[in-house]
């Protein structure tokens, strides 16, 4: 681990922390309370949905490493840097490295499918229809998948630079670009 | 420190997803199979009543019913299979 000192340049902005957090814990409490009467379960499904809808307002007006245009890369880019992890030497990401950044989207994407087949299971329309409620858990038990692989990649990315992510997540700041790095 | 966390993370996952398939919400002490009635004759008595039924599955032993009733409620209800008497659910959802 690097020292307090080597550690400064500001990446993450609070709203960006806040928010990741806040879907970390609303959605484990509405994965806790998926079988809880009285609507807490729904009302958690709202503060999800809240969450990830300011976070995609903020992915676009947010500021530089929040930004959807600053970190998504084509595929053909992904690719080449997926490539890169197996041989030595790697390029070190200062925001979301490729892989990371289409993490995101999935998880986006997923948790909007969990939060519109939840909420239409709720409408008398589509209250009991058997395929509301598998694309509900299937997209939940996939979403879990996602996190599993998500915390994995944090890990072994944070290993490979030498730098603990998941406190980056905490306060916000990174080792500052080394000639080398992708700012 | 790191690892640790990631190991509590995923251990937590794990339970998580260990934890079954019944609700909880209501249990019934139900005897073997061939003493059930069937749902058929569930939603039947229940269609009787004036409610629409959506679906009837099986939870904790008993039957689970979603369906709207005659006021148009969205209810989700318990019945025990044997007997077909309503089962009352651990705290009654309000709507």
């Amino acid at each position: 681990m690097s020292s307090t000192e080597s550690r400064r340049a500001r990446i993450w902005d609070p709203l960006v922390r806040l928010l990741h957090w806040s879907l970390v814990g609303t959605f484990a409490a509405a994965w806790w309370t998926r079988h809880s009467p009285g609507g807490v379960h729904e009302w958690l499904g709202y503060a999800v949905l809240s969450v990830v809808a300011l976070r995609l307002c903020w992915g676009f007006v947010g500021t530089r490493h929040a930004r959807f245009a600053q970190f998504v890369r084509s595929p053909g880019a992904t690719l080449a840097y997926a490539r890169s992890l197996i041989r030595p030497n790697p390029p070190r990401y200062l925001g979301h490295n490729p892989l990371g950044a289409w993490m995101i989207v999935a998880l986006i994407v997923t948790t909007l499918v969990i939060c519109a087949s939840g909420w239409l299971y709720t409408t008398d329309r589509y209250w009991g229809v058997e395929w509301v409620d598998n694309v509900h858990r299937r997209s939940t038990n996939f979403g879990l998948v996602l996190v599993a692989l998500h915390i994995a990649g944090v890990v072994v990315t944070s290993i490979q630079e030498r730098e603990n992510l998941v406190a980056s997540m905490i306060h916000g700041n990174k080792r500052p670009a080394a000639p080398d790095d992708v700012a | 420190m790191q690892m640790k966390i990631t190991g509590a993370a995923f251990a937590a996952m794990l339970s998580l997803a260990a934890n079954g398939w019944a609700t909880g919400l209501a249990t019934c002490d139900t005897g073997p199979r061939e003493g059930w009635q069937s749902p058929e004759t569930l939603k039947q008595i229940l269609i009787e009543k004036g409610w629409e039924v959506r679906r009837i599955k099986e939870d904790g032993g008993c039957y689970e019913v979603y369906a709207l009733t005659d006021q148009g409620e969205r209810v989700e209800a318990y019945f025990h299979p044997e007997t077909l008497e309503p089962v009352p659910v651990e705290h009654d959802e309000e709507e």
